[in-house]
């Protein structure tokens, strides 16, 4: 069986579709077929991938309008293939986009344990709970891909807006019982470019690839917010 | 880009939400500045008032009077479930308070629009 993808091309001055007639197999994912494509009809296609299995976060790309993990998606369930690079990123060549800021800003809001007193002479088992485990793991499981900032109406007219991967972030670290560093996270997310710019248009939630649930963090996150704008005018 | 805030192919009802509450509320800021505009219209004396009153309150205008009376409704019910949102509160449900927005803002608007419109025609 043969089916017919359209792919949204950019060579860097125009951007255009160009069609494509595949045969496809059970089983065959949309990544799959770009695969194919790239091997034997046009190599000078363009897109991102690594991992082939939802774990990565390389590959989301917009399959009929909607962000999805390219590797993720049966091609036979869908029945007309457009794929598209994703929203509120710049394209770069066909379907790859620029990250850079998307990591850059994961990088203000310091994504890693911060301790006060670490001693790697002497390391100390940091022990958890399965109960304090729970209270970050769903959101421990965000692959960067990048599909719910493409979504998400204030990343698109705000460049300096944190976005929902990045509060989901915060949101992960500043419920890990072992980390030290909220005062300095929250002076991040508690900004112009924190949680009081989201207006809960809750798409995030509904294409993240990982069901991490990022609107959640992120209202969660403005009541912590709240609880620390209180203390810190009464302090 | 400002279109995107009006993007709803390819996206959930949530986005349909969105949307609307950003058009009703620039709807709403326009009507505000033209509401301000009739009252200050009173210090130069009763006729000018009446006058701006007759060109809007007439049979003609009842289409544009729903409409308006519908981004009221839409607006104010969907910030209150914004806020119930915003606050953390029941989050899982959304879909379902979604559903239950939309369908108090039609039954608000159909009720407050017949009354408007008993009022209008006589
Ligand atoms: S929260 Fe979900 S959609 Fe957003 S980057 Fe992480 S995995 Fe992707
Ligand atoms: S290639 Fe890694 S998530 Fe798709």
């Amino acid at each position: 069986m043969e089916v017919e993808i359209k792919v949204r091309r950019f060579n860097g001055e125009k951007s255009y579709w160009q069609k494509y007639r595949v045969p496809v197999l059970s089983g065959m994912t949309v990544l799959d077929a770009l695969l194919y494509i790239k091997e034997n009809i046009d190599a000078t296609l363009s897109f991102r991938y690594s991992c082939r299995m939802g774990v990565c976060g390389s590959c989301a790309v917009k399959i009929n309008n909607k962000p999805r993990l390219a590797c993720e998606t049966q091609i036979l369930q869908l029945k007309d293939v457009q794929i598209e690079p994703i929203n509120n990123f710049r394209v770069i060549k066909d379907l790859i986009t620029d990250f850079d800021d998307f990591f850059a800003k994961h990088r203000i809001v310091k994504p890693y344990l911060i301790r006060k007193n670490d001693s790697y002479e002497k390391p100390v088992e940091m022990i958890q709970t399965p109960k304090q485990l729970k209270k970050y793991y769903r959101y421990s499981l965000c692959i960067k891909c990048g599909a719910c900032n493409s979504v998400c109406p204030v990343s698109s007219t705000r460049d300096d807006y944190l976005g929902p991967a990045i509060m989901t972030t915060v949101y992960r670290f500043m419920t890990d019982n072992r980390d030290e560093g909220k005062d300095e996270r929250f002076k991040i997310v508690s900004s112009e470019r924190g949680v009081w710019r989201c207006h809960f248009a809750s798409e995030c939630s509904e294409v993240c690839p990982k069901n991490v649930e990022p609107a959640k963090a992120v209202q969660k996150l403005r009541i912590k917010s709240i609880i620390y704008e209180i203390k810190k005018f009464f302090k | 880009m400002l279109v995107d805030w009006f993007r709803i192919k390819g996206r959930s009802l949530h986005s349909l939400a969105f949307s609307f509450h950003r058009l009703t509320g620039i709807v709403l800021m326009i009507y505000l500045i033209l509401h301000l505009t009739y009252l200050t219209s009173l210090r130069f004396g009763k006729e000018s008032y009446e006058y701006l009153i007759s060109l809007t309150v007439r049979p003609e205008t009842l289409p544009f009077d729903l409409l308006l009376l519908l981004a009221t409704v839409f607006h104010g019910v969907n910030g209150i479930r914004l806020v119930i949102h915003e606050l953390g509160f029941v989050y899982e449900k959304r879909n379902l308070i979604l559903y239950l927005t939309f369908g108090i803002v039609l039954i608000v608007w159909l009720y407050a629009g017949y009354l408007m419109f008993l009022l209008i025609m006589g």
